[in-house]
């Protein structure tokens, strides 16, 4: 950037800003994607985005994600219901899967985008190159945490014998999908090279 | 001053580095922030088209056949991909259900099919104004197909229901994984800069924009 020079946010390729600039709409002659030099508004949106993740993770942790019926009984769990219930089966290994996906991966996210934000605001210069590749690890992970809701699709469709035993889903879903879909957002929104402007 | 073609941006942090042909196969990585930045793949369109036409084959099998049977005390009931979505639709879970449709079942199809179109124009060299548009929106898409956390939600299923009832494995379980490999191929089989590349050397925009400027 400080050489005048653009590079293009989807196919890479450099071009030489002072041509481009002086229309108010310019695209890039490889790929035709818009050009910016940073992505626009880039941490206002972020910031903007966390918060609601924030604000939905917790109707997200605290109602219940999933009803099971068994013979005649209702019961519903929330998402540490599910895990508590896998160690209690002994079940080690897809607790601790079911934990990292839905609980720990979130927060993580929403945890690790903040740090980034901060040291952004307040010009932190420490372990740029370690918070570039946290975001690149967040940008990563984000997608694993739908691993919940595939489970209670599946399990819905498939255990659905009436009044024997069936599973269906509760209000937290879609609270938990919309975290989700926001963190996916704010890692997508973020550009990285924010970190190193400042 | 250099010219523009000799330098490249790092995508991670833009520093500016002298651009380097990378050797096939394997990573360079950006001296400052430690983000990849050349990851030269070999044969990448010839790849891609195989793994492209492999997937879309097995997709419809994968979604619409059931993945498993489940018995138990003389009941029987069987469920695909597709029943999964309508699941959610018919308990009213709408945006759950959306989400679900375009994570699971639409986007890994738009996915293999522009990266199909995609590859095989590039393949036979023929260039249409739509090219790059069709290749940015693969791009895009590749994050929000979730084919690969569906078959690991399916195996934690597949666990949590073997203690309640014995399991059938059907033709659809299969077909599924097969679409989860082909579709993680296709990414390891892409390299976009290839694909830029050449559709820059065959777009007759492109070059005539060299010429005249505005």
């Amino acid at each position: 950037m400080a050489a005048g020079l653009i590079s293009c946010h989807d196919c890479g390729k450099l071009l030489n800003g002072s041509e481009i600039s002086n229309d108010s709409y310019s695209v890039c002659p490889r790929c035709n994607g818009d050009l910016h030099f940073r992505k626009q508004n880039s941490i206002g949106r972020v910031w903007a985005l966390i918060i609601t993740s924030i604000i939905l993770l917790i109707p997200a942790n605290l109602l219940p994600i999933m009803r099971v019926d068994f013979l005649g009984t209702q019961e519903y769990s929330t998402i540490m219901d599910g895990i508590i219930y896998f160690f209690h089966a002994k079940d080690y290994g897809i607790g601790l899967i079911i934990f990292v996906a839905s609980v720990l991966v979130p927060l993580f996210k929403i945890i690790g985008m903040i740090i980034i934000l901060l040291s952004i605001k307040f010009k932190w210069k420490r372990g740029l190159r370690h918070k570039t590749t946290m975001f690149r690890f967040i940008e990563f992970i984000g997608r694993w945490s739908m691993l919940d809701i595939f489970v209670i699709a599946l399990m819905s469709t498939l255990v659905s014998f009436g009044g024997l035993s069936s599973t269906t889903a509760a209000p937290a879903a879609t609270y938990f999908c919309a975290v989700v879909v926001c963190t996916m957002f704010a890692a997508l929104t973020f550009d990285s090279r924010l970190l190193w402007d400042a | 001053m250099t010219s523009t073609t000799d330098l490249i941006a790092c995508p991670g942090c833009d520093l500016l580095l002298k651009k380097i042909e990378g050797v096939a196969g394997k990573k360079l990585f950006c001296p400052r922030c430690n983000t990849v930045l050349i990851h030269r793949k070999v044969n990448s369109i010839n790849k891609v088209l195989a793994i492209t036409i492999g997937g879309l084959i097995a997709y419809i099998p994968a979604i619409f056949l059931p993945l498993l049977s489940l018995n138990t005390m003389g009941m029987s009931q069987s469920g695909s991909v597709f029943d999964a979505f309508l699941t959610f639709h018919t308990q009213k879970y709408y945006i759950v259900a959306v989400i679900v449709f375009i994570t699971s079942i639409f986007f890994p199809l738009l996915n293999l099919s522009l990266l199909f179109s995609v590859s095989l124009q590039l393949k036979f060299r023929r260039y249409s104004r739509s090219l790059p548009l069709l290749f940015r929106t693969a791009c895009h898409m590749d994050e929000w197909g979730m084919p690969d956390v569906y078959l690991i939600a399916l195996l934690v299923s597949i666990i949590k229901i073997n203690s309640m009832a014995t399991i059938e494995y059907n033709t659809g379980f299969f077909c599924f994984i097969f679409l989860v490999f082909m579709t993680r191929a296709a990414t390891s089989a892409l390299d976009a800069e290839i694909f830029w590349r050449k559709m820059e050397e065959i777009s007759p925009i492109s070059q005539d924009r060299n010429h005249d400027v505005q």
